[in-house]
This record gives structure tokens, C-alpha cells and sequence, in this order.
């Protein structure tokens, strides 16, 4: 197994835990930035990769979201979610915006499975499968047509014009079932918790 | 709430509107409280699904970042002052525009003060100078923008030179008497950064100060002290 392809840990209280170390990000202490990288850039790199497919790029992407949380530390707002989510927010909109900047780019038709994965401990393994198949079998609550919609724009970073042209459906039926499907995965993930 | 505008709170959460679309909605969303709502609830959920596809990126990845981040300053909190009160120096607009930035966490990246351009009296041929070199830097970054008048501005950030352009040849062309003016905007003060007499000549300056907007606005010809009209647009450096 090598060792780029560990995932980090994720542990129940992995939330509060990025929480807690973001307030002293936004303070300045460094050692608490490296603490918080550990704990995110696998997520951020992931999504990164996901999204932008260029290894060098994801890593250039997964820099500039660590430095963005850097810089905003102080501006994160608890009171309107969590710091993980902030920061995968974060990173999918660079993500993309380094597709979209390279409109040369010839975009992979196909965008397989992700890499395999492997795990530092069993138990890890297991919360963190816990919480991928809670992701999962909520993304199996959506229709097809929702779940396409969310997952070319989420993971290929298209435009919703370009999902309906792909799809061959009207804009605004894309635009409802991506609505629809981010609405019908929020209540699942919320009922499961 | 406009029904066709509340329908794009998802497609706005991953990322897949146009930028101009999405600019269009997060004025909307400045303006409603439970979109806004909704879309960091769509968020959530969203980077939850964003965080199974996780893969550690390589081990120099992390030395690179820690370094960056040593050399790179920190924003400071955005202080919520209760009441509202604000300065009777700024124009109406100005509260707007800060809320706009909290909310959408979008306050420009650190870069050198503004001082040379600072004031209202910057030499035009400052301005104007340099901003092709800015373009052609090999780590610029640029977004063009809709301004309220119909036109576009091109924005290019380069941090190896520490400077920002904005090519002005979108821009609509004004009447006569009337002039497009450059400004920065900070939590303290508006300052001219110059008039843009050539808007095909675009213009350059120093990166904005740590956490300023660069606005433009149609000031009476000669300029004005401070914007006398809403600006027809602001950008940060972060966004570009």
C-alpha cells in the first residue's frame, strides 16, 4: 500500500475537532494549522482530484483552499455551519474555477471510479465507512435524474446549461432536480445523524 | 421570493451557475435571509458528499503549504457593530457592500498598502501603465465581470507582482461630462484611485489592501472626492 494513498482519519469527533482548530487558526497558531491540515487535506485533495482529474492541479487547488481557510480563519461564521463544510465549499469552488479557467482543457469523457483507498487502523475503517455509506445510501434516495444532475455538476464541474445539454433535458427541469436532489440528500444525511 | 431565482438556491451550491449568474444570486441572497439559509444547508450536504471521495495528496504537499501560509498574513475578524451605525462619511451603498462581503467571505487577499495611489490626485499615466504586463504575468489570475451598466471589466491579480489591472475596454461609453472613476474601499475609508479619463487603456495599480474593495463608479467629468452614484461594480483581489 503506498503511502499517498492512506486516508486520513476520520473520527466521530473529527466536526468539533476542525471546529475547535479553526478558531486558533483564526489566532495564528500555526501549530494548529498544521493540526488542520492533517485533518482536512484529504478531503480538500480529494475533492480537488475528483474534480480537476490533473494530480499537479489538485495539489495546487488543495494549496490555495489551505491558504484561503488561512487567510479567512477569523472570518469564519460558527453560527452558519461547520468548518468542514466551510472549507469543502471552499474547495469545490476552486475546483472548479480551475476547470473553468482552462476552457482549453479537453475535459476526460468518462470520470471513473474514484482511487482505491486504504485505511490506517480497522476502526478508523470503519467510521469512516460508516460515514461514506450513510453518504451513499443517502445519494441512492435521489432519482436518476436527480442524482446525474448533482453528481456532473458536483464532480465534473459543469454549468447546469451544460448538464441540460448534456442530458438533452430543458434547463429548467436540471435546475429544479438539482435543486430537488441537494434538498432530498440534506434531509436523508440529517435523518441519519 | 422570486419562484424562478429560488429554484437555482441548488445549482448555486455546487458551483454550477455562470459567474454571472451566480453574482446575480448572491445579491439576491444578501437580500433573503432564508435562501441564504438554504443554501449553506444545500452546502452541507453537498461536502459531505464532497469528503467520501477522500485521498491524501502526496507528503511535500503539506511543507509547501506550511510555508506559503508563514509568508502569508491573516485577515482580521469582521466586527459586527450593533445597531447599525455607521459613518456619516460613507454613501448609502457602502453598508450594503460590506454586508454583501461578510456574507459571501470574499474580502480581498493581503497584498502591499495602496499608498501610492492613495488620494485624489493620482497621476493618470500611473494608472494607466503596466497593465499588460500585469495579463502577461505567468501566475495571473483574471475574471471578467458584468458591470450594472451593461458593459464588462476584466480583472487581472498577479502576486508575483503584487499588482492588480483592470482592463476597462467592456465598459459602455459616457456621455460627455462623465468620467469612470477608480476606488478602494476599506472598512475605514473610500479613496480615489484614479480616474479612468481612456477606459481602452485600462488601468494598474498596487494589490489592494489587506481586506479592500476595488469599486468603479460614473463620477461628473474631473471626478469627484467621494462616489457620488453606485458603483456599477466591486471586486476583491480574492475573487479574480
Amino acid at each position: 500500500m503506498s503511502e499517498e494513498r492512506n486516508l486520513r482519519l476520520v473520527q466521530p469527533e473529527e466536526g468539533a475537532n476542525i471546529d475547535a482548530l479553526l478558531v486558533r487558526v483564526a489566532r495564528g497558531d500555526s501549530r494548529a494549522f498544521d493540526a488542520l491540515y492533517d485533518a482536512v487535506a484529504a478531503s480538500v485533495y480529494g475533492l480537488a482530484r475528483r474534480v480537476v482529474r490533473d494530480p499537479t492541479r489538485a495539489e495546487d487547488v488543495t494549496q490555495e483552499v489551505l491558504l484561503e481557510v488561512w487567510r479567512k480563519a477569523a472570518r469564519f461564521d460558527r453560527d452558519r455551519g461547520n468548518a468542514k463544510s466551510w472549507i469543502l465549499t471552499i474547495a469545490h469552488r476552486r475546483a472548479v474555477d480551475a476547470v473553468r479557467r482552462s476552457e482549453s482543457q479537453k475535459r476526460q469523457d468518462h470520470h471513473g471510479a474514484p482511487d482505491e483507498v486504504s485505511h490506517d487502523s480497522p476502526a478508523d475503517a470503519v467510521l469512516e465507512a460508516d460515514e461514506h455509506g450513510t453518504v451513499r445510501d443517502c445519494m441512492d434516495t435521489l432519482t436518476d435524474l436527480q442524482l446525474e444532475s448533482v453528481r456532473l455538476a458536483y464532480f465534473n464541474g459543469y454549468t447546469y446549461s451544460e448538464v441540460a445539454t448534456l442530458l438533452e433535458k430543458p434547463l429548467p427541469t436540471i435546475k429544479t432536480r438539482m435543486r430537488d436532489g441537494l434538498i432530498r440528500l440534506r434531509d436523508c444525511l440529517e435523518g441519519a445523524q | 421570493m422570486n419562484t424562478d431565482l429560488h429554484t437555482l438556491s441548488g445549482a448555486y451550491a455546487i458551483d454550477a451557475l455562470s459567474r454571472e449568474e451566480a453574482e446575480r444570486f448572491k445579491t439576491h441572497l444578501d437580500a433573503c435571509p432564508s435562501c441564504a439559509q438554504e443554501v449553506r444547508e444545500l452546502q452541507a450536504a453537498a461536502a459531505r458528499m464532497g469528503a467520501i471521495e477522500g485521498t491524501a495528496p502526496p507528503a511535500y504537499l503539506k511543507a509547501r503549504v506550511m510555508q506559503a501560509a508563514d509568508r502569508e498574513p491573516q485577515l482580521p475578524p469582521t466586527v459586527r457593530h450593533p445597531g447599525g451605525v455607521r459613518s456619516s462619511t460613507r454613501p448609502a451603498w457602502f453598508p450594503r457592500l460590506m454586508v454583501a462581503a461578510a456574507v459571501a467571505l470574499l474580502v480581498a487577499a493581503a497584498g502591499i498598502g495602496y499608498s501610492q495611489l492613495r488620494g485624489e490626485n493620482a497621476p493618470e499615466s500611473q494608472l494607466a501603465s503596466g497593465v499588460v504586463r500585469v495579463f502577461d504575468a505567468p501566475d495571473a489570475h483574471e475574471a471578467t465581470i458584468p458591470t450594472a451598466n451593461g458593459g464588462t471589466v476584466t480583472v487581472a491579480t498577479s502576486p508575483s507582482l503584487n499588482r492588480m489591472a483592470v482592463d476597462t475596454e467592456g465598459l459602455p461609453d459616457l456621455d460627455e461630462g462623465q468620467v469612470y472613476q477608480l476606488w478602494e474601499i476599506t472598512d475605514d475609508a473610500i479613496a480615489s484611485a484614479g480616474l479612468l479619463s481612456d477606459p481602452d487603456a485600462g488601468a494598474a495599480m498596487p494589490m489592494p489592501a489587506e481586506g479592500a474593495e476595488v469599486a468603479i463608479s460614473v463620477e461628473p467629468a474631473g471626478g469627484s472626492e467621494q462616489p457620488t452614484t453606485e458603483p456599477i461594480m466591486t471586486v476583491t483581489a480574492s475573487e479574480v
